[in-house]
């Protein structure tokens, strides 16, 4: 076990905030290309994958192991150091800790044992016909306002209409309803199928939060079944998929 | 607004709240200029706030309302005791120093009490605190014994660099009850920035810090694996918890059934609930953080977390309004029961409906909606 690593601390950051969003522990992979997780969340409805790229680092030094992290303690030290800030990352395997260092602190953060962090789930294959890519920050603010009317929302696809494919977001409260759909110019339909599933927003507020970040994101659907959002942060050095379980509609 | 949102607190904008008036009774007592016996605790108002009027309790008797349940009193015994209860009272928070030593105290301390005027009754009640009956200005108020000071107490009142909730917090973990936490809040004896706080927002301060303290920890626990109902009634108030796997989520549903205090010809029904940190305050007011401290003081110590949904169904039989601790007691009488198991959520819904009488509290909640119609992602992943 050994990693010797740099990194901006915005980078880092970004990286355990989206994890963060679903998980608040989980078994991080480290290999000589970098870091890799895979998680599903303690609800079993959401799924999140990173990858965090040798090349994201300023230096980077590993040989492969796992490791247990505790998210959420992370998330809370990470707040502290500026954008441009470096944290240096350094594993003590005696002391079953994980150092830290930026701006003149050193944090030393117990390692959790991986024995005691939930199984991994398989590596998801699952076949979602239709596939988008929307601006992250579009999708973000149509998940916030449908916040206002409804605690689920269904997203999919109609390529019914004349004017071309829509990708619709639609949710229904029990007075009141919010629709906003997005045409061919200001989405990329790479494979226009029609699709429909409904989905918690509770979760979606809090993938929408990381993904609303990314200047493009890929979402993949299905009709009543999970949908995809696959997206990149720190300039494509950082990959991330989230995966979510759709609700059944109220009968 | 409806009156079991607001629970006398006259948000209707009238004087006076029309449904508590109707306790504003009057009894038989012979009313002294002064009063020589224990008081028990202190009592500082909301009303005005934040030029309150302050004072003791002050009755041969304790103001420790578990020791009211452990003694079988029925809700008339406890408004007799509390209409004896002299509720002393001075503005611009006079007499503190006595005041914060009789809080300090963990048994009632002797005093010698003057009034201006002969003590006056008038039963007031509130949904947040127990009622009391008599109230006198004070003149003059003087503590005979020093005050008998937990170490745990003095700890935490000495140290003006510890933070309220870091001191409550502190108290909890050494066995301080959450009512002694409260009258050592509210005079003002705890926390960096002391202030005298009204009784009635210490309650529920107390209650959401503690259970938010543990719920914290609740949320870092692998998660129960069966099913449970725990149910106790007690003076007109069902409680029934439904433990289910998961996540820790907290969801209660309070049902004022026909005819009961607050409410009129239908029943009344109030939901709320929380996924993580809780922001705003509740709809539901005191009774959700007193019954969440009760959920969050089971799991705590069991090292499990869950999905927990509470209904409190309030009958007529609950003819005085008492204070939120009748949902903090019963709640722990609740889950002090060994509880029923049940092999799935419709079982549990339908066990809960039975002990109910009917089913549409069903509709109110949504974390078993969730449970039915989400999806788990394991449908559709291997693991």
């Amino acid at each position: 076990m050994m990693l010797k690593a740099i990194i901006d601390a915005d980078i880092l950051r970004e990286t355990i905030e989206a994890i963060a969003a679903l998980v608040s522990e989980c078994r991080l992979h480290i290999e000589n290309d970098g870091f890799s997780m895979l998680a599903v969340d303690t609800a079993n409805v959401a799924m999140v994958k990173a990858v965090l790229q040798k090349t994201a680092f300023q230096s980077y030094e590993a040989e492969s192991c796992e490791i247990g992290v505790d998210i959420t303690k992370l998330r809370n030290i990470l707040g502290t150091p500026g954008k441009t800030d470096q944290v240096k990352i350094e594993l003590d395997e005696t002391r079953h800790k994980l150092e830290l260092s930026f701006m003149g602190y050193k944090y030393s953060v117990a390692l959790l044992d991986t024995n005691t962090i939930r199984k991994e789930p398989n590596e998801p294959n699952i076949e979602l016909p239709a596939k988008i890519i929307v601006p992250g920050m579009e999708l973000n603010n149509a998940i916030k306002a449908s916040m206002l009317i409804s605690d689920k929302i269904a997203l999919g696809v109609d390529t019914q209409e004349k004017n071309g494919p829509f990708f619709f977001m639609h949710a229904d409260g029990d007075t009141d309803q919010i629709n906003k759909t997005f045409g061919p110019t200001e989405v990329q339909f790479v494979n226009p199928v029609d699709s429909r599933s409904l989905f918690s927003i509770d979760y979606l507020k809090d993938m929408g939060k990381i993904f609303g970040k990314s200047a493009s994101v890929e979402v993949h659907l299905g009709t009543d079944h999970p949908v995809k959002f696959i997206f990149d942060m720190s300039n494509g050095n950082a990959h991330f998929i989230y995966l979510l379980a759709p609700r059944i509609e109220a009968d | 607004m409806h009156c079991a949102e607001c629970k006398g607190k006259g948000l209707c904008g009238l004087e006076k709240c029309p449904i508590l008036s109707r306790f504003y009774a009057k009894a038989p007592f012979s009313f002294k200029k002064e009063y020589h016996g224990n008081s028990p605790s202190v009592f500082i108002g909301s009303y005005g706030y934040p030029d309150v009027v302050t004072g003791p309790l002050l009755i041969d008797d304790n103001d420790h309302p578990p020791d009211w349940i452990n003694g079988q009193y029925s809700i008339e015994d406890i408004v007799a005791v509390r209409s004896r209860t002299i509720r002393g009272r001075s503005k611009e928070i006079g007499h503190i120093t006595e005041l914060q030593e009789i809080a300090l105290s963990s048994k009632p301390l002797p005093v010698d009490v003057d009034f201006t005027k002969p003590i006056s009754f008038r039963l007031t009640f509130d949904g947040i605190m127990a009622p009391v009956g008599l109230s006198g200005e004070l003149k003059d108020l003087q503590v005979l014994e020093n005050a008998h000071v937990a170490r745990a107490v003095d700890k935490v009142t000495s140290d003006t660099d510890l933070k309220a909730v870091e001191a409550l917090d502190y108290l909890y973990g050494s066995g301080i009850d959450t009512y002694k936490m409260t009258s050592l809040l509210s005079s003002g004896l705890l926390g960096k920035r002391r202030r005298v706080t009204p009784t009635r927002w210490a309650i529920t301060a107390v209650d959401d810090m503690i259970s938010k303290k543990l719920a914290v920890s609740i949320r870092k626990n692998s998660s129960t694996d069966t099913i449970s109902i725990f149910s106790h009634e007690l003076y007109g108030n069902l409680i029934i918890f439904i433990l289910i796997p998961g996540e820790w989520k907290f969801e209660m549903i309070e049902i004022w059934s026909r005819n009961s205090l607050w409410n009129g010809e239908n029943d009344f029904i109030v939901a709320d609930r929380e996924r993580g940190i809780k922001k705003n305050y509740s709809p539901i007011t005191g009774a959700y953080y007193s019954a969440r401290l009760a959920v969050t003081e089971y799991l705590s110590p069991r090292h499990i977390s869950g999905t927990v949904i509470v209904i409190r169904r309030i009958s007529s039989e609950y003819w005085a309004p008492l204070g939120t601790w009748v949902i903090r007691e019963v709640s722990r009488l609740a889950m002090k029961k060994m509880p029923v198991t049940c092999e799935n959520v419709k079982q549990a819904e339908e066990i809960v409906s039975s002990i109910l009488g009917y089913d549409d509290w069903r509709i109110h909640s949504q974390y078993l909606s969730d449970l039915t119609r989400q999806k788990k992602i394991t449908d559709f992943i291997g693991f």
